[in-house]
C-alpha cells in the first residue's frame, strides 16, 4: 500500500532568515508541516545571572544586549522598574528626551522589521530603502549617545547627557521626511502584489488565542486586540500625546507587517509632539540620586511597550547595592511560543514568512 | 487591476535610481564622527589621580590601576583597558570626578594579534623618590625598613610588572 513517510528538516541555526541563530526542527510530510520544534539558546549569555553580581548602574549596559534593535526602550523599562522600586521622580527634560529617543528606537526597529521582512519575502529594493532611513536614525541615536544600537543612554533618574545643540531640529528634519519614506515602503512593499499573496491569510492568528498565550506587541495588535500598553497604562508621560494603536483584522502575516508600518506613522507623531513639547521644558535631565544606590528590601515588577511587544522587568531588591534577581519577560522569547502551531499546516516556504512576521531578535529570545 | 501594485514598485524603483546616493566608498571617504562618539578610550594624566572610581564603575571590570606608593602619594604606574571586554557604555566616563577619562573619535582598534588588544594608557615606571619626603617618613619607625626594601625592588618591579603585562602588552609603549 502506497503511504508517505513524515522526514526532519533544519531550519538553522545557520539560516538568514532566522534573523539570527535559531533553530527549528521541522517535521515535515511532502512540503506541508506536521510539526515544528523551536531550538534557541545560542545566544544565551545569562544576562539574568550576570546581573545578580552587577550594580544597579551596572546592570543598564546588559539590557541593551537584549533587544539591540531598539535599545533604549531596553534600558527604559529597566530603569523605570528601578525608579519604581526607590521612588525615584525623573524631571521633565529627562521625560521627553526618553520619549524621544525611545520611540526612535522603535522607529528604528520597525524600519529593520519591515526591510528585512520584504527581504525574506524576496524584495531586495524594499530592504535596501529601510536601511536607508535606520541609518538616518541610528545617526541620530549616535549623536545624542555615542553608540548606534548598544545605546545605554537611560540612568537611574533621568538620561546620560541632553540632547545636543541642533539635535532636536534635525529629529525634526527627519520626522518631516519620514511620511513620505513610509509611502515609498507601503508603494514598493505592502502593495506588491506578489508580497499580498505570500502574506494574506498565512499564519493566521485568533485574538483569543493571541491573549491565551499571552503574545504581545504587533503579534497581538495585528490579530484585533487594541492592547498597547502606552494607552491602556501610560507610564512615563505618555499619557500626554495624541496617537492611534493601529490594529489588524485579520491576524495573518501581512496585517502584522502592515501594523508595523502604521506604528511607525504613531511613532512619528508621538516625536513631532515631543519635540513641540520639550521646547518650553528647560532643567536638568538627571534627579539628584545618591551614587551608591541601595534601594528598600523589596521587589517591583514594570513593564512597558517595546518594539516587540510587552517587555517587563522583575527586580528583587535585598537592601544591598547589587540586585538580588532581575528577571526579564522578554517579548520575543513569549511570542515565539505559538510558532509551532502557527506553522502547522503551511508550506516550507511560509515558515520564513511567518517567522519573519513575528519580528524576533535573538538577543532577546535567548537573553 | 493585478500589476498595479507592482508597477507603482518599479515606478519608486526608477525614481529612486536618480535619486541621491548615500552610500560612502568607505576605506577613501568616511562618514563624519559625532562629537560623544564612544571610541578609543585616552587619558588625561596629569588630571587623573588614580582613585579608582572608573574601575569600580565598570560593569565588566575592564580597567585595571596599577599603583606604587612614592612617598607619602599613590603614583599611577599603569592605566590598563582590556578593550576587548568593554561594553562602551560610559560609565567610566561619567564616574571621572576630575574629567582625565575621555572618548576620543578614533573607532579603529583592531589588532593582529590577541595581546596587542589590551589597551595601555598609561605604562611608566616610578619616579625615584624625592628626597624631602624622606625625613618625614624616617620619624616612623617602620618605615624605614620599608623604604630601602621599596628601593630595592624597584629595579626588579618594572621586570616584575612586564611579567605580568607580558600575556597582554609587550611593545606596547611605542605606539
Amino acid at each position: 500500500m502506497l503511504r508517505t513517510q513524515e522526514y526532519f528538516l533544519n531550519f538553522g541555526p545557520q539560516h538568514p532568515s532566522t534573523h539570527g541563530v535559531f533553530q527549528i526542527i521541522l517535521t515535515l510530510d511532502g512540503e506541508r508541516i506536521v510539526k515544528a520544534e523551536p531550538v534557541c539558546g545560542y545566544l544565551h549569555r545569562g544576562i539574568e545571572k550576570l546581573a545578580e553580581s552587577r550594580t544597579y548602574t551596572q546592570v543598564i549596559p546588559y539590557t541593551d544586549r537584549m533587544d539591540y534593535l531598539a535599545a533604549m526602550l531596553q534600558n527604559l523599562g529597566y530603569v523605570q522598574a528601578v525608579e519604581k522600586l526607590m521612588g525615584i521622580e525623573v524631571p521633565e527634560r529627562a521625560e521627553y528626551l526618553r520619549i524621544i529617543s525611545g520611540e526612535l528606537s522603535r522607529l528604528a526597529s520597525h524600519l529593520l522589521a519591515t526591510g528585512v521582512y520584504a527581504l525574506d519575502i524576496g524584495g531586495f529594493t524594499g530592504f535596501l530603502l529601510c536601511f536607508r532611513e535606520r541609518e538616518r536614525v541610528m545617526d541620530l541615536l549616535e549623536e545624542l549617545t555615542g553608540s548606534r544600537m548598544t545605546l545605554s543612554y537611560a540612568r537611574i533618574g533621568g538620561v546620560a547627557d541632553d540632547a545636543p545643540e541642533g539635535w532636536l531640529d534635525k529629529v525634526k528634519k527627519l520626522m518631516d521626511d519620514m511620511p513620505g519614506y513610509i509611502d515609498e515602503y507601503n508603494g514598493l512593499i505592502t502593495g506588491n502584489e506578489i508580497f499580498q499573496a505570500r502574506t494574506k491569510f498565512v499564519g493566521q492568528l485568533t485574538p483569543e488565542t493571541a491573549i491565551n498565550y499571552s503574545l504581545s506587541g504587533p503579534v497581538l495588535r495585528a490579530s484585533g486586540v487594541n492592547y498597547d500598553l502606552r494607552k491602556v497604562r501610560p507610564y512615563g508621560i505618555y499619557d500626554r500625546f495624541d496617537f492611534e494603536v493601529p490594529l489588524g483584522e485579520n491576524g495573518d502575516c501581512f496585517d502584522r507587517f502592515y501594523c508595523r508600518v502604521r506604528e511607525m506613522q504613531q511613532s512619528v507623531r508621538i516625536i513631532q509632539q515631543a519635540i513641540e513639547q520639550i521646547k518650553e521644558v528647560d532643567g536638568p535631565v538627571i534627579a539628584k540620586v545618591p551614587k551608591v544606590l541601595k534601594p528598600p528590601k523589596s521587589d517591583v515588577y514594570h513593564e512597558i511597550e517595546s518594539a516587540k511587544g510587552i517587555i517587563g522587568y522583575y527586580v528583587v531588591s535585598d537592601g544591598s547595592n547589587k540586585p538580588y534577581r532581575v528577571h526579564v519577560r522578554r517579548p520575543s522569547f513569549i511570542n515565539l511560543g505559538y510558532l509551532d502551531e502557527m506553522l502547522r499546516g503551511y508550506l516550507i516556504a511560509d515558515v520564513v514568512a511567518i517567522l519573519g512576521s513575528i519580528d524576533i531578535v535573538l538577543g532577546e529570545v535567548d537573553c | 487591476m493585478f500589476g498595479q501594485g507592482l508597477i507603482k514598485g518599479l515606478q519608486i524603483t526608477w525614481k529612486e535610481f536618480w535619486a541621491k546616493k548615500f552610500t560612502v566608498q568607505y576605506p577613501e571617504e568616511q562618514h563624519p564622527v559625532p562629537e560623544r562618539f564612544h571610541g578609543k578610550f585616552v587619558l588625561d594624566v596629569d588630571k587623573c589621580i588614580a582613585c579608582g572610581l572608573c574601575a569600580n564603575a565598570c560593569p565588566n571590570k575592564v580597567i585595571t590601576i596599577e599603583k606604587q606608593k612614592v612617598g607619602k602619594k599613590q603614583y599611577m604606574t599603569g592605566y590598563i583597558m582590556n578593550i576587548q571586554y568593554c561594553l562602551f557604555c560610559g560609565l567610566c566616563v561619567e564616574s571621572c570626578n576630575k574629567d582625565a577619562l575621555h572618548y576620543s573619535k578614533d573607532f579603529n582598534m583592531n589588532q593582529y594579534f590577541y595581546r596587542d588588544i589590551p589597551l595601555v594608557l598609561v605604562k611608566r615606571e616610578a619616579p625615584a623618590e624625592p628626597e624631602e619626603e624622606e625625613q618625614p617618613a624616617a620619624k616612623a619607625e617602620a618605615r624605614p625598613k620599608a623604604k630601602p626594601q621599596a628601593k630595592a625592588e624597584k629595579p626588579a618591579e618594572p621586570a616584575a610588572n612586564s611579567e605580568v603585562a607580558a600575556g597582554k602588552v609587550p611593545g606596547k609603549e611605542g605606539e
